[in-house]
């Protein structure tokens, strides 16, 4: 017998060689990460990875013998990746949100409700009775708790003190005083404002011009559209009448008006704690100004902020319940708060010494109460992503393509209508 | 008889050795396709509702879909005759004895190896009207700044498609213009053609099959496009560059309805086959021997 294998044995073993790969790749697909032993999936934003929250992760892995594999995204990925997890029953074990998807996902039926964890240990933490009635009511659906809120924020106006101070003017708290101001600080290269071109930025004027984005009962949308029409025109005006800003750029990146700032080639901007640090990062010279939200039917802004919630196939809600739980504590709100600038959910945080003794976080904290949610009533009817999406469109062809705001607005409105039947 | 076995022999073997790459293709595409056709089928934010040819009924009647479609076609056209035009006279220029041509090759497929991702990213800084590079060098040397990726979207990012694929395309044409044998440029030169015709009347001819399997890669690509209107315009500004995979994608992980998702993108795929069997027929239909 012949030690050289025949050319039938080769073709056998070439191919069961090439099966191995192929057909291991589906056997050993890993079974879902919830359930992987010993690890902790949790989904993050990029830009939340904090020392105070290392820090309470380091304690979690020591309390309950687990790593944690903290997975980082900016928001669009995260939420291709969630979906597509949704899909194929392979889940974190928690997610942090950017606002909205709670509800949209307890409607779905894939974010577990938290009301046991809630009846058992809310008097213990505090939950929901030291969070801003706003962070509460946006998580929960049909009566019950299904996420807790990491961060609350809001826009308000940024500028820069030496520029306004060499202008000759002080910080506007109305639309008009912005224009004036932006027409004053508008000179060799630099903008007197920068606007976003990310739809969600309309959002502080609109409120400010009191619209009510949607209405459950009535299904009135944009309303009272004169105002509303007024509030975007005002914001295109501002870059293709008075050309006191920029034309912004359509893109995933929302920086823009920050980096403009950052660059001191533009004295405000308008926008919210995220920003501060970047600014303090790469422009440290800059006498930054922070002043309330405008005014013009009403002094206020949009509710915004992050969120956490536990998928319905979480394979051990009770961690996800300990993160939850120690994550959001005071203590840990105050660490990131000195270390970031970010605003917190609880109201026991406005009173703490960090927030109380910068002129900064002062102010934004301040305009909390006046924080409206603007995607509430929509979340509720499960169209938000249509909702979003004709946003996009309908703010950057009022806002870059210069189309009369009416026109617009009309046809966003006629979009809407459609899909919110 | 006994050609018969060996004819079976031989096909057995065959087989075998296809085998890896059919289980590869079927694990990989025609499983993922024949799920995407079901899910077509389907509806509601988990796609476990039956909706028949709903999803595909609206589609066709959605203006948005539309749209997406023409902006696709005129993506897809701008790269088509892009391709053949600049990858031809680059084919052209670089077929001469030039000193340094295997570096300028080279540089001229860079772009062509590198990610769609980090080519986006790249153009869409230097493109940036207020914080990018090139206006910055317009105005060092006099020139009006741009506000291209605000007044011609669409056709900004067909350029940055042309810049990162042309390499290709000149590769292609080079290979093409190097199997076109001398001796009929030489019996052409003894007949007196001037350069002109000879290209006209030999090179152009002879190049239909490289052109051809040229604008059938171009349409595909094109007619598939993603990352340019993900990294670079986001769809916008608006909705001019939302291009049609694009707007499947956001369908499906932005409005979450995979079901309506999937039936576009069978109709996309349909849209592709047709494009190309449409092609090559009219391709050739054209073909010349000498």
């Amino acid at each position: 017998m012949s030690s050289h294998p025949s050319r039938r044995d080769l073709l056998r073993l070439v191919g069961a060689a090439a099966a191995v790969p192929v057909l291991s790749s589906c056997a050993g697909a890993p079974a879902t990460q919830s359930a992987a032993p010993g690890t902790f999936t949790v989904y993050w934003n990029a830009g939340h990875d904090y020392a105070a929250y290392r820090k309470v992760i380091a304690e979690f892995e020591q309390a309950n013998k687990v790593t944690v594999n903290l997975q980082k995204y900016q928001w669009p990925d995260l939420r291709t990746r969630l979906l597509a997890d949704f899909a194929s029953g392979t889940v974190p074990d928690l997610v942090e949100e950017p606002g909205g998807w709670v509800q949209e996902f307890a409607v779905s039926g894939n974010a577990r409700s938290l009301q046991d964890y809630v009846d058992r240990d809310g008097q213990a933490m505090g939950f929901p009775s030291d969070w801003q009635p706003v962070t509460v009511e946006r998580n929960s659906y049909q009566g019950k708790v299904y996420g807790v809120q990491l961060h609350l924020t809001c826009n308000t106006l940024l500028y820069n003190k030496a520029m306004l101070r060499d202008a000759g003017v002080e910080a506007p708290t109305t639309w008009e005083e912005l224009l004036d101001a932006a027409k004053k600080l508008t000179k060799d290269g630099v903008y007197g404002i920068a606007l976003n071109q990310d739809y969600t930025y309309m959002w502080p004027w609109l409120v400010q011009a009191g619209i009510t984005p949607y209405d459950l009962d009535t299904k009135a949308i944009m309303e009272p559209r004169a105002d509303a029409v007024a509030a975007l025109q005002f914001q295109a005006d501002l870059i293709h009448q008075h050309k006191v800003a920029p034309v912004p750029v359509s893109s995933t990146d929302y920086s823009g008006p920050q980096k403009l700032f950052s660059a001191k080639r533009a004295a405000m901007i308008l926008t919210g704690p995220w920003d501060l640090e970047p600014i303090r990062k790469t422009s440290a010279d800059i006498e930054l100004g922070v002043a309330p939200p405008l005014k013009n039917k009403t002094a206020a802004t949009q509710a915004a902020g992050v969120s956490m919630f536990v998928p319905a196939k979480a394979a051990r809600p009770d961690l996800s319940w300990d993160f939850i739980k120690r994550i959001t504590a005071l203590e840990v709100e105050q660490a990131a708060t000195k270390e970031t600038g970010m605003l917190m959910p609880r109201k026991s945080w406005v009173d703490l010494p960090e927030v109380q003794s910068d002129p900064v976080t002062k102010v934004f904290a301040e305009a909390l109460p006046t924080a409206k949610d603007s995607s509430q009533q929509v979340r509720l009817t499960g169209q938000l992503g249509k909702w979003e999406e004709q946003l996009k469109v309908m703010y950057q062809q009022v806002l870059i393509q210069n189309q009369p705001a009416a026109e617009a607005l009309d046809a966003f409105v006629k979009a809407a209508e459609g899909f919110l039947r | 008889m006994r050609s018969r076995t060996l004819y079976g022999r031989y096909a057995r073997t065959a087989y075998l050795f296809l085998l890896p790459a059919i289980l590869f293709f079927a694990a990989f595409f025609y499983l993922p396709i024949g799920n995407v056709v079901a899910t077509s089928f389907r509806t509601g934010p988990m796609a476990d509702q039956w909706a028949g040819l709903g999803n595909y009924t609206q589609a066709l009647a959605d203006p948005a879909v539309r749209h997406s479609f023409l902006v696709t076609v005129g993506f897809s056209a701008m790269v088509v005759a892009g391709s053949i035009v600049i990858g031809l006279a680059l084919a052209l220029a670089i077929d001469q004895p030039l000193r340094g041509r295997v570096v300028f090759r080279v540089l001229l497929l860079v772009p062509y190896l590198t990610s769609v991702a980090i080519v986006g990213l790249l153009w869409r800084n230097i493109l940036d009207p207020e914080l990018g590079v090139l206006n910055r060098a317009l105005g060092a040397i006099g020139l009006p700044e741009q506000q291209w990726l605000n007044t011609a979207p669409l056709l900004t990012i067909a350029a940055v498609t042309l810049w990162q694929s042309v390499g290709y395309t000149m590769v292609l044409f080079l290979a093409g213009l190097q199997g076109i044998p001398e001796t009929y440029h030489e019996a052409a030169r003894i007949d007196g053609a001037d350069a002109w015709h000879r290209f006209w009347r030999i090179t152009l001819p002879l190049l239909a099959p490289t052109t051809l399997f040229v604008s059938v890669m171009a349409v595909i690509s094109g007619l598939q496009a993603f990352g340019q209107a993900y990294i670079i315009t986001n769809g916008g500004p608006g909705d001019a560059t939302d291009l049609s995979v694009f707007h499947i994608f956001n369908v499906a992980f932005r409005t979450r309805d995979f079901g309506y998702s999937s039936a576009q993108s069978v109709l996309l795929l349909m849209v592709i086959v047709a494009f190309t069997v449409v092609q090559l027929r009219a391709g050739r239909r054209g073909e010349v021997t000498y």
